[in-house]
């Protein structure tokens, strides 16, 4: 029986590290009380981000969170991606890794996309498999997240959450439950986003993910671009109240305000961990006007600053 | 399910194929590379990818296939702002898709992203002997894209450099033999345009025109984290591509000479320049010779 959260300490209410927010950060240090940071933007910085993010590494809990692992790629792992990362994890003294439970290329591409897979016992075999040698490698557990999807598989014998559940299992490792990436999935899929939270193995969850989407009317994208939506905090309440508690990190990457906007929109979290569960199931919210220029899960670049 | 699931192999590249496709989800579900692993017609797409209770197949693919080039595009445009103004957003969209074709990221980081770019500019530019615009887009890209290389490449922040100071207790008699280290970040560009000042103007918020040829020469280096920009005559630009050759300054500097048709000018303007590059931290070390 593996130690809830895998011994992993409960960090409190975290916000995603965003260039934009890089001055504000190191002028005001903000009493935020973990930072998540996107791995590959630092990984091979030997400049400002990287000088910034030591910085902050001597004052706040940093977590990684990657987009390019690729776990379930039937390329070959990238060794030399698997250094970078450690070295990275072992000089900012992370307290955990992540990563997605998706693809993003083949044949040695990449479409800098989570791409989903099929749920089925040949990727469990595969993924599962993988993920060991990937913990191998870091010498730590690994944290997975489910990401949003837009399509699924006729190949699928399993439920995401039975996949989710039995992977975490066989491999020993972690979730990172995304509580946005379930809802946005849910209406994506036609399925319940209660019974997807009600059957994921709580005890392995060691993060929950916030974020706001896009509603295309008979679709949702997964845009970080927006405020949390009330379906998904009641969906964060009954995953508080299942797990008992895990780190929490708001996610937000297109249209980004102020950093004081975004460290209150996590803050919310904190009376919804008191109030008292909605009765299920989630309604779906109205549309709002279908966004053409909506696009998931935005890409991620620090842009270099010159005089 | 009655029958096996397809390969998962075989499922990728068939995905990949499919949602990269230029001319959409439907035209990707019919090509060769797609057709090669899964044998579907856009007709009978459902048997791979179901619909959903209100998407078609196709719809949903669409999600990841729209998504696909227009996330990347955007990068491109963010790592190329100026260029971006001086093309236009839809040339330079234009541009970028064709590149992303024609070389794919194949890195896990975006900072790759762009490693082809002047290449495929320059594989695709017209066929023109005179400097021309194609030229000046092909020496802001290189401007910008130096840049981006400098910003996260590595830096001497947190070393010492030769001091002004240092570089004048060196004895007249041994500056001939004296080697100038450059620092790690330091690049030097020629150019056909003076895309400098056109940058410069873009980045105060001008509509830069599209300028006139004109030969510029320009230094790129990096202090305090922040990529510094210093403009070059013709002569310091072939003395400091010299000394960053390794030549000794009395070899740089006679290699210079050589160019040169003012002697004198030049002359006299040595010391002036070797201490303002001191000054600019153009140097780590200077090297004597036992």
């Amino acid at each position: 029986m593996a130690l809830p959260r895998l011994g992993y300490e409960n960090l409190g209410l975290g916000v995603g590290l965003r260039s934009v927010h890089f001055p504000y950060i190191l002028q005001n240090n903000p009493a935020v009380d973990w930072f998540e940071i996107i791995s590959e933007n630092f990984m091979d910085s030997q400049g400002r981000p990287r000088w910034v993010l030591d910085q902050l590494a001597e004052r706040y809990h940093i977590v990684m969170h990657g987009v390019s692992m690729s776990i379930g790629s039937t390329d070959p792992l990238n060794f030399e991606y698997f250094k970078k990362l450690k070295k990275l994890a072992d000089a900012v003294d992370a307290r955990w890794v992540s990563d997605h439970l998706c693809w993003t290329g083949v044949a040695g591409r990449n479409s800098h996309d989570l791409l989903p897979i099929p749920f089925n016992e040949q990727t469990l075999d595969h993924v599962v498999g993988r993920i060991r040698i990937v913990q191998d490698l870091l010498e730590r557990p690994l944290v997975l997240e489910n990401p949003s999807s837009y399509v699924t598989f006729a190949d699928s014998t399993l439920s995401e959450w039975e996949f989710l559940t039995r992977m975490a299992d066989e491999a020993d490792c972690g979730l990172l439950l995304d509580v946005n990436n379930v809802y946005v999935s849910s209406v994506n899929h036609d399925f319940d986003p209660v019974e997807f939270i009600e059957n994921v193995p709580y005890e392995r969850v060691v993060q929950f993910h916030l974020a706001g989407h896009t509603n295309m009317g008979t679709y949702c994208i997964d845009t970080h671009d927006g405020h949390v939506i009330d379906p998904v905090w009641d969906l964060y309440r009954l995953a508080h109240k299942l797990t008992g508690g895990v780190s929490t990190l708001l996610e937000w990457d297109a249209k980004i305000p102020p950093f004081t906007e975004v460290h209150a929109e996590v803050l919310k979290a904190r009376r919804h961990m008191t109030s008292q569960l909605h009765d299920v199931p989630i309604p779906l919210t109205a549309p709002g006007p279908p966004d053409a220029s909506a696009m998931p899960h935005p890409l991620h670049l620090v842009v270099p600053e010159v005089q | 399910m009655s029958q096996p699931p397809r390969n998962l192999e075989d499922i990728q590249q068939w995905l990949q194929a499919v949602i990269t496709h230029p001319d959409g989800i439907a035209a990707g579900v019919e090509s060769f590379d797609a057709q090669q692993q899964i044998d579907v017609s856009a007709a009978d797409l459902e048997s791979v990818i179901p619909r959903s209770q209100a998407r078609t197949s196709i719809e949903r693919l669409a999600v990841y296939g729209n998504a696909y080039f227009a996330r990347l595009v955007e990068c491109m445009r963010e790592l190329f702002p100026a260029l971006v103004h001086a093309l236009g957003e839809e040339l330079f969209d234009g541009f970028s898709l064709e590149y992303l074709q024609k070389y794919p990221s194949r890195s896990y980081t975006l900072e790759h992203l762009a490693d082809h770019f002047i290449q495929f500019l320059q594989e695709t530019r017209p066929d023109e002997a005179e400097a021309s615009w194609p030229d000046f887009i092909i020496d802001l890209a290189r401007f910008e894209w130096t840049i981006d290389d400098i910003f996260n490449g590595p830096g001497v922040e947190q070393e010492r450099l030769l001091t002004v100071e240092q570089l004048q207790a060196i004895p007249p008699q041994r500056w001939p033999d004296a080697r100038l280290v450059p620092v790690v970040c330091l690049r030097l560009l020629a150019f056909k345009y003076p895309v400098n000042d056109y940058y410069t103007e873009f980045r105060q918020g001008n509509e830069p025109a599209l300028p006139e040829p004109a030969e510029s020469f320009v230094a790129l280096s990096r202090r305090d984290y922040i990529v510094r920009r210093y403009e070059l005559t013709r002569p310091q630009f072939q003395l400091l591509t010299a000394l960053v050759a390794g030549n000794s300054v009395g070899d740089a500097i006679g290699l210079c000479a050589e160019a040169s048709d003012d002697l004198d000018s030049l002359a006299a303007d040595l010391q002036d320049w070797f201490r303002l590059w001191a000054a600019d931290g153009f140097f780590q070390r200077v090297e004597l010779p036992e």
